[in-house]
């Protein structure tokens, strides 16, 4: 009887909390699809995107959800699935994260788009023969090199292999402004970019990769990995002094006001630049392993973010026409070139407006001198081990070799 | 003589303060100065004093996050939650210290535990039982998951004041006849009013302040608060510190302007308190 | 009957009182932290629709072969230790001088309180800014050492970067605590302590501070329960870096759950974090508690 009692204020006291604003939560028609994206920069864009399939499709709400880099987009999104809220259209930024949320994914092979995506972008999230992502775009990371400042110091000939940016490095000291600008104390530039290197430059990566899982290779016996010494000494010794201070932010800053001729980040810095400096005169330089020009003058090129369909979702159809709406009709295939500036991931859409660096990608990407990103394979955490490593390294806390066998501790530790 | 020793010593104490303080203002000074600069300038000289003040920054963040429907949300959000927390929060404190039980220490000890506990390390189970409840993706939702997250704070703040409240004006009215109610509303509660005000300046910059729990909870654009408008604008690879800036400048005032109109109570409630003590 | 009666009007009134704060924070927080224990002893990745119980692996695996996370706990406890130290005397001094008849004695309580208005992650960010590239041009123009550092580009001056934040931004909100308390001891006290010939740093010893013991031991506890699960400004500021020489306990738990999708070792590694943590915490109020009655 108390215990009854007890309960009932219990109620009472808590149904006044709960009438109050309930409107919030009211899921009416048209439906909803809600889709998951971390391009912070594009908010405005998806939500005219929204508007024009709201005409397009009448019966559905096309919901974004944007949650950025700053805040880690990838706990938000475990975090729904985790809770049984996954989104219905959500990203996935390679096939390590593939595999981890598998269980939800559609097949999206039969899709009339599926044909025209570029070879290169479409085998990371192939798996057993199905296609379960759609790429959004390619991106490319390299040297982004200031090309005043190059002929300033009279280097005509663009580097393409560690003695030859050996040389320019020199040159560009002798009157008087820094090489390199290193963000080494940024993760994803120093763990992820640039450990990608000696790893995308194996002659088959993906095979490395599973022979350094089954112990039949180790990264501190491999010839690249031992040779890559020279170009990061390279970086080091010809870099700004507190690289370990310096992160992205601060990189670009170096960069943009003329004190370092070289940065080593990719293609969606360029609008930034831009907006620094409107006349940048810029390009983007291969990262070389060795001497040989053909084998060192590729770049990485990989797609930064796949769009996947939720397999628990009640509108997969509809998720599936949204996507193929975005690269086959006009509106959509216009805010790809136009509006976000894009190198297409398909055969049959061609780029409009490039800045410097993405044109230099795309002419690299058309000869076919590129190089896979590895990291999106990396197990969980990995460029997290390897950037601890090699902060120590350049901190002078341990040898080369010494980080070698770390990064091989760690990739035993974690391909558990 | 002793005197004029004295007021040098006040002076010379109070040009240290003013030195401190404004060592204290140096991380405003960036983020005011870098607020009205163009995003190139930002990124070339953070430290100087803009060449073209940029009032653009503030008219367009202002439209892109749609500033008014933000604000509106953090203050309902805020205004709510704190209202309920206060009234929950005193009411179950005094309690806890005049009627103690087993039942009272062991939640109040649960209540410090909790305080020392990442939300990090119950983030998922939480999401979990807010999806069940269906109060994902609304106001409501939020502010039920402040009432409970903000509890163990506001207990903690109010208890020990409660403590050293003397006890026999309370007994006096239990004496002449009063119900536990009205001891509680017309004796207790404004006895505590100094705590009271405490409670709400630091559960007000908590929740206004608050990221984690708006960015998992409130997925739809039109709910969002301050922070979350904030941080749309920091990208994975870049960030539009010139937005940013404006948007935190903007979501700062509310909160200054609040904290000067409380900052009067807290020095006359604790002088209230000084004077009965 | 009337004893009964009276019995029961009490439950319903504790219940009336006490109901709604016990139910959300049963709601929020505890049923959510104990279920989270289940994770602990499984070999879940945060993402599957289903876990698998490992029994106590996790546990053996971060007590025997994960050096790191004691590396974050040895950071924190150091951490802690000294940003509680630091703020709390700072804190104390500001208000001791905040209680004379100084001129902007208002305004300054206002500047000192103000770092409490930007929120923790953007704090980070901020401050990230001023160390690496404020400090960096003042030690150019004035060629100061301490300038010309690398800001938080080693253990060192990460760890010391992140306790200038930390004071930076609780220094503020301990000292409206502390002058409180300071207005209210009674000043007839002081007077006639001062008339018995107390002054100066005995009237400080021997009064102002034991009359402080409440007000202490609650800035005390706060600093404690903040900097010991410190996670958004460490976060933003150095990310734990460099070579995760400044992770907290906190930040570790994070990686292991979200970044590494290890959510049963996490778990297992924020039970453990609660037992230490709890034991600590423990103790302390327990001492400072047995100070104040002594005072």
């Amino acid at each position: 009887m108390k215990r009854i009692l007890i309960a009932l204020v219990l109620l009472c006291s808590f149904s006044l909390l709960f009438a109050q604003g309930g409107t919030d939560n009211k899921k009416i028609s048209p439906k909803e699809l809600h889709l998951f994206h971390f391009k912070v920069d594009q908010i405005e864009e998806w939500e005219l995107i929204s508007k024009e399939y709201a005409k397009v499709e009448p019966g559905i709400k096309l919901v974004i959800e944007t949650v950025g880099g700053a805040s880690d987009w990838n706990t938000a999104l475990k975090t729904k699935f985790a809770a049984g809220n996954g989104p219905d259209i959500f990203i996935v930024d390679g096939p390590a994260l593939a595999k981890t949320f598998m269980e939800y994914l559609t097949d999206l092979s039969d899709q009339s788009w599926a044909p025209h995506v570029v070879a290169s972008a479409k085998a990371p999230l192939t798996f057993d023969g199905k296609l379960m992502g759609m790429p959004f775009n390619l991106e490319g990371y390299g040297f982004i090199y200031n090309k005043q400042i190059f002929r300033d110091a009279g280097i005509s000939k663009v580097p393409s292999t560690v003695a030859e940016l050996r040389q320019a490095a020199e040159k560009i000291q002798a009157i008087g402004i820094t090489p390199f600008g290193n963000g080494y104390s940024e993760w994803w530039v120093i763990g992820m970019h640039l450990m990608n290197i000696p790893f995308a430059f194996q002659s088959d990566p993906q095979a490395f990769s599973i022979a350094l899982d089954a112990g039949s290779a180790t990264i501190y016996e491999n010839d690249i990995f031992k040779n890559f010494k020279e170009l990061f000494d390279l970086t080091i010794e010809y870099g700004n002094k507190n690289s370990l201070t310096t992160d992205h932010n601060a990189q670009m800053s170096l960069f943009n006001t003329g004190k370092v001729a070289m940065v080593q980040q990719g293609n969606w810095k360029e609008g930034e630049i831009y907006s620094a400096n409107p006349n940048a005169d810029i390009g983007l330089l291969p990262i070389p392993v060795n001497n040989d020009a053909d084998f060192s003058g590729r770049i990485p090129v990989g797609v930064p973010f796949y769009w996947v369909v939720n397999n628990q979702s009640a509108l997969q159809d509809d998720a599936k026409k949204f996507l193929e709406w975005m690269v086959t009709s006009e509106f959509g295939r216009s805010y790809i070139t136009e509006k976000f500036a894009y190198i297409p991931a398909f055969d049959n859409i061609d780029s409009v407006s490039l800045g410097g660096l993405s044109r230099d990608i795309l002419d690299y990407a058309t000869q076919g001198k590129t190089i896979p990103w590895s990291f999106t394979t990396w197990h969980d955490g990995m460029y997290n081990e390897f950037a601890e490593h090699t902060q120590k390294y350049v901190a002078g806390r341990i040898s080369y070799d010494e980080m070698l066998v770390a990064m091989q501790a760690s990739w035993e530790k974690l391909a558990k | 003589m002793i005197a004029k020793n004295r007021n040098m010593t006040v002076r010379l104490l109070e040009l240290l303060m003013v030195f401190f303080a404004f060592l204290f203002l140096t991380p405003f000074y960036f983020v005011l100065v870098n607020s009205l600069k163009p995003f190139g300038e930002i990124l070339n000289n953070a430290a100087s004093i803009p060449t073209v003040v940029a009032w653009g920054n503030y008219s367009n963040a202002f439209q892109k996050i749609n500033f008014v429907s933000v604000l509106l949300n953090s203050l309902s959000i805020t205004v709510i939650s704190i209202i309920l927390l206060v009234a929950m929060g005193s009411m179950a404190s005094w309690w806890m210290v005049r009627n103690g039980t087993k039942f009272t220490t062991i939640l109040f000890y649960a209540c410090i535990a909790a305080m020392i506990t990442p939300f990090q390390s119950f983030m998922i189970p939480l999401m979990r039982v807010v999806t069940t409840l269906d109060l994902v993706n609304s106001r409501k939702g939020l502010i039920i998951v402040y009432l409970g997250y903000s509890t163990p704070f506001t207990v903690f703040l109010y208890h020990g004041f409660i403590k050293s409240v003397p006890i026999q004006m309370e007994e006096s009215a239990l004496i002449d006849g009063c119900n536990r109610f009205q001891i509680f509303f017309y004796i207790v509660l404004p006895l505590i009013r100094s705590m009271t005000v405490t409670v709400i300046i630091l559960q007000t910059l908590l929740i206004w302040n608050d990221f984690l729990l708006p960015l998992l909870l409130l997925t739809d654009r039109s709910l969002h608060t301050i922070p979350l408008a904030v941080f749309s604008f920091f990208g994975q690879y870049t960030n539009r510190w010139d937005y940013a800036l404006a948007t935190l400048v903007l979501g700062m005032l509310p909160i200054i302007i609040f904290f000067l109109i409380m900052q009067k109570y807290v020095v006359a409630g604790v002088r209230a308190g000084a004077v009965k003590g | 009957m009337d004893v009964k009666n009276k019995k029961w009007r009490e439950r319903t009134l504790a219940t009336v009182f006490l109901g709604p704060s016990t139910f959300f924070f049963l709601l929020v927080i505890a049923v959510p932290f104990l279920s989270g224990i289940y994770y602990s002893f499984t070999n879940w990745n945060g993402v599957q629709s289903k876990a698998t119980w490992s029994g106590l692996s996790n546990f053996k695996y971060l007590l025997l072969q994960d050096s790191q996370f004691f590396a974050s706990f040895w950071f924190t406890f150091r951490f802690t230790l000294t940003t509680l130290v630091i703020t709390n005397v700072v804190a104390f001094l500001f208000a001791m001088a905040l209680v004379q008849p100084l001129r902007f004695r208002g305004a300054l309580r206002t500047v000192f309180f103000l770092p409490n208005v930007i929120g923790g992650v953007l704090l980070g960010f901020v401050w990230r800014f001023i160390l690496v590239n404020g400090f960096a041009t003042l030690g150019e123009l004035t060629s100061i050492k301490l300038f010309l550092l690398p800001w938080l580009g080693s253990p060192e001056t990460g760890f010391w970067g992140i306790v200038i934040v930390y004071t930076w931004q609780s220094v503020g909100y301990l000292m409206i605590i502390y002058i409180a308390h300071l207005l209210n001891i009674d000043s007839q006290l002081l007077e006639a302590a001062q008339i018995d010939g107390a002054h100066g740093f005995f009237l400080f010893t021997r009064m102002i501070l034991p009359l402080s013991m409440p007000a202490i031991t609650v800035c005390l506890f706060l600093v404690l329960s903040w900097t010991f699960k410190s996670f958004d400004i460490v976060l933003s500021l150095t990310a734990g870096g460099p070579f995760r020489s400044t992770e907290t306990v906190a930040l570790n738990i994070y990686r292991e759950a979200f970044t590494y999708g290890n959510y049963g070792i996490g778990s297992a590694k924020s039970i453990i974090y609660f037992l230490v943590v709890g034991g600590i915490t423990f103790v302390q109020v327990r001492l400072t508690k047995k100070m104040e009655v002594e005072a």
